[in-house]
């Protein structure tokens, strides 16, 4: 671990704008590897949250599960894949100076996330019975809660990530971040890239794992 | 400059088809051969492919240039 | 001078128009839906309480800096007390320096150790009789369950506290990593207790624990008890972030993990839980309260649910938060030993490295409070093992306290004596520890006084004491002045007896089968006498407070001015002038050699810049 020398350690309040006081690169690497470290240790304790929530399902199915619409399941899956792949182009965009593929891989992953959502609140949820009959209910029984449960706390954190992607897409276009210094952007796309992490765990528990009950 | 975006972008699409790959097996296993530990175990594949490749959790112990 | 200047007034205001707010927006949209009743009591508090504490943060300006940053406005960090205001009026708003915070959280704690507290001797007082005597059976279990909340609320805000001033001048750093982060933690604990106090009108009976079915069945005020800690939780996990990042990463040159002052290893082993586990019983607590506004049936049987699924969320927390309560106080004690008695703490690794052991045995023993439960048998003996192991690193931790006090040249200022309390009070509480983790007599003494005083002790032993040893042992680093010294002795006379007499005591009458949490019991079970004593104590101990606190406000005018080093500590913060000026350490530090050599000859810990090199 290296140590900050207190010079940095001073400077390092000043967020990622920097302190016009200390040198800027020092104070920079420094409070880069801070804020990284800060951002895995929410990711650390997030993983607890929906490790607590798989734990429920196992607790409460078993080796059971509800019955699925399954090609909406592979459908949304592969949505948030494809999310995670375009938020990677747009990173790697930032990194090498391409502004076009920035830009435009964050609106990509802003689109399927909003997807993704949407395929959760309407076939998932049954949310608008006028397109698509839901059977599960929040209240019926345990199968359905948990299903609100599970794909209602990772829904509220696709739909912060959306949010994220839209500050960090206007910050971007306003020539706030550069090659060297985008810590906006790589922090909106591991947290986009954790949730869909969190994803690839609830997808088997909800759609794959255990016999099927009617 | 440009020979190295390219390759960045093709690392990503490449990750990206891998995990599609698993994906799909882990569909047909799960429709044809629902093995909680396997299923678990492409899951995990799957997540240590996303940790190292698009959340380059490395980037915690090693210090590389300014990003 | 407005009083509008005043963050916590905005803030408070902000947590009004916020909680009006959610009321109105669930009745307008019932009104819209054609719902009926058009009132719905659940949905509207829940609503309210979730908008009142983001209008407390908004109020209070928590969230100022990083709504500039989502627009691209650049926000200097500015230090020093606000421009054109008294300086006190920083200690009520928002302020990004960790001293700052630390006294918020230290202040804050203090009140609720006395609300708590006060709890606590209003309930007391009708136990020490047979019969109801001024309290009815319902208002009995309101008191004694917001007394659980009330204190386990001052007991994180204490730690926040010490943890808050204490890591980043020990680590010899200038700030903690992420100061903003810092104060927007702080400032969660304010709404949190806003709406604590506010389940008090309502009426909740569950203790602390708030088991469904009787959670989910109850009065509204279990959702704002469930709010409440769920914004606590939440402090607790950003505060436990920015400490572990703070001391892997805000170490100065030669300041090695194992030349830390001790500590910080307790702080950073206690962070590591409290990042982690506090994230299940948010979970619970959000579950029941959906389980109560939805319908969804977790915790129902008649669902497919179970209420044994919330005792293990729960616990899996719960637990482990024992161990966040009273390692700080264990790294306390470690840390004030070797200075009043003048030689090097005994293994030094070894007690930074049980703070660990416990940490992490911590989180596998929770299915001990569920052995009558009815949980699958085999459970039974896995956790009660898994229980008995935390007695070793324990154990590791009262030895090395022995090994430090032997031979030392010791003397008895009020810190000490209450480093020495919490030893004597914490082995009352260990010592009764291994009779409950065992299956046999745990399922005798389940729910009985025995626990109660069980638990008092260790939190006494490993929060209480040593927080009061903290307090009178930095007050001259905080405040520049020492405090009455005689005033401190008799602090301590008075609260350590009376503490004996009331663990001891609660422990007696719960073998002769006192249950815990019932507002009267049977004249026959001959605990009466044994009753009033703990009353008597239990006033006792709120007596000797009440000293502290007069010492504390009265010695920052009239004490005598303390200097830098009084206690002729080896420790970073105790190089610096007292009180602490804005920017703590004027030069940067080097950590030239190990921290407790205390009565070594030439060994030197720190050196400041420019001085030469003799601590």
């Amino acid at each position: 671990m290296s140590a900050a020398t207190a010079h940095a350690v001073a400077a390092a309040h000043a967020g990622h704008h920097g302190d016009h006081h200390a040198p800027a690169v020092d104070n920079y690497k420094e409070q880069l590897r801070n804020n990284r470290l800060g951002l895995w240790l929410f990711f650390i304790s997030e993983t607890f949250l929906f490790g607590g929530l798989l734990a429920v399902r196992f607790f409460l199915w078993g080796d059971h599960r509800p019955e699925l619409d399954q090609f909406i399941g592979l459908l949304v899956t592969s949505v948030l894949l494809l999310s995670s792949f375009t938020m990677n182009l747009a990173e790697k965009g930032m990194e090498h100076g391409d502004m076009k593929t920035f830009s435009r891989g964050l609106l990509a992953t802003a689109v399927l996330g909003t997807i993704f959502l949407l395929g959760v609140l309407v076939f998932e949820w049954g949310l608008f019975p006028a397109i698509y009959q839901g059977h599960l209910t929040p209240w019926d029984n345990v199968y359905g809660a948990v299903v609100f449960a599970m794909t209602g706390m990772h829904a509220l954190h696709v739909l912060s990530g959306i949010v994220f992607i839209f500050i960090v897409w206007r910050l971007g276009r306003q020539g706030h971040y550069t090659p060297q210094r985008h810590w906006g952007v790589e922090a909106c796309a591991i947290y986009w890239h954790f949730v869909d992490l969190v994803w690839i765990f609830f997808y088997p528990a909800l759609y794959l794992i255990g016999t099927p009950v009617h | 400059m440009n020979e190295k975006r390219a390759a960045a972008y093709r690392l990503s699409a490449t990750v990206a088809l891998v995990l599609a790959v698993l994906t799909i097996i882990e569909y047909v296993a799960g429709v044809y051969w629902p093995s909680p530990v396997v299923l678990m175990l492409l899951a995990l594949f799957k997540a240590v492919a996303v940790l190292n490749y698009f959340m380059h959790v490395s980037r915690l112990w090693t210090a590389e240039e300014e990003h | 001078m407005s009083l509008m200047s005043l963050g916590l007034v905005r803030g408070l205001i902000g947590q009004a128009l916020g909680t009006l707010a959610g009321l109105f927006l669930v009745t307008l949209i019932r009104v819209l839906a054609g719902m009926d009743p058009i009132w719905a009591e659940e949905p509207a508090w829940v609503t309210g309480a979730v908008l009142g504490v983001i209008g407390f943060l908004i109020g209070v300006g928590a969230l100022t800096d990083w709504a500039k940053w989502t627009v691209g406005i650049p926000t200097p960090l500015h230090h020093g007390p606000p421009v054109g205001k008294p300086a006190w009026v920083r200690y009520f708003s928002v302020d990004y320096n960790h001293k700052v915070i630390g006294i918020q959280y230290g202040v804050t704690g203090l009140l609720m150790l006395m609300i708590g507290g006060a709890f606590a001797v209003i309930f007391r007082t009708e136990l020490s009789r047979t019969g109801l005597q001024f309290l009815s059976a319902d208002t009995y279990n309101t008191l004694l369950s917001m007394h659980g909340w009330a204190a386990l609320m001052a007991i994180l805000l204490g730690i926040g506290g010490m943890a808050n001033y204490l890591v980043p001048l020990m680590l010899g750093a200038e700030d903690m990593a992420f100061p903003r982060l810092n104060a927007f933690a702080y400032w969660l604990n304010v709404p949190s207790i806003v709406l604590l106090m506010t389940s008090l009108f309502f009426g909740w009976d569950g203790g602390w624990t708030v088991y469904p079915p009787l959670s989910v069945i109850g009065s509204v005020g279990y959702q704002f008890v469930f709010y409440s800690i769920f914004t606590l939780g939440l402090s607790s996990v950003l505060g436990s972030l920015n400490l572990i990042a703070t001391i892997l990463r805000m170490r100065p040159p030669g300041m090695t993990l194992f030349r830390m002052p001790i500590f910080c290893w307790a702080i950073l082993a206690t962070s590591m839980i409290q990042l982690t586990a506090t994230q299940l019983i948010g979970l619970a607590f959000l579950m029941v309260s959906f389980e109560r506004l939805l319908g969804m049936g977790f915790f129902d049987f008649e669902k497919g649910g179970t209420p044994i699924l919330f005792q293990h969320l729960f616990w899996f927390y719960s637990h482990p938060a024992v161990y966040i309560f009273v390692l700080p106080g264990l790294g306390i004690i470690s840390e004030i030993l070797p200075v009043f008695a003048r030689k090097p703490l005994f293994g030094y690794r070894w007690i930074a490295l049980s703070s660990l052991a416990i940490a992490l045995v911590g989180f596998l023993v929770w299915g001990h409070h569920m052995f009558t439960s009815g949980y699958a048998e085999y459970l039974r003996v896995p956790f009660m093992l898994a229980t008995l192991l935390v007695a070793v690193p324990t154990g590791v931790k009262f030895f090395s306290w022995l090994g430090t006090i032997w031979g030392g040249r010791l003397t008895f200022p009020t810190p000490m004596l209450f480093v020495l309390g919490a030893i004597s009070v914490f082995l009352i509480g260990g010592l009764s520890g291994p009779i409950l983790a065992t299956v046999a007599s745990d399922l005798h003494l389940h729910d009985s006084y025995f626990v109660v005083g069980h638990f008092h002790a260790t939190i006494f032993g490993g929060f209480t004491f040593p927080f009061f040893a903290a307090i009178y042992y930095w007050y001259p680093k905080i405040t520049g002045r020492m405090y009455n010294e005689a005033m401190g002795k008799l602090h301590f006379w008075i609260m350590t007896p009376a503490f004996w007499m009331m663990s001891i005591g609660q422990m007696s009458v719960g073998v002769m089968g006192m249950r815990r949490r019932i507002a009267d019991y049977d004249p026959a079970l001959g605990v009466e006498f044994g009753h009033i004593l703990v009353t008597i104590a239990g006033f006792a101990i709120a007596f000797s407070i009440l000293i502290m606190i007069y010492n504390l406000l009265h010695s920052a005018e009239v004490g005598k001015v303390a200097g830098a080093n009084p206690w002729r500590s080896r420790s970073p913060e105790w190089q610096i002038p007292s009180p602490v000026p804005e920017h703590s350490f004027a030069a940067p530090i080097a950590v030239v050699g190990e921290p407790y050599d205390y009565g070594l000859p030439n060994s030197t810990y720190i050196r400041m810049a420019g001085a030469a090199g003799d601590d």
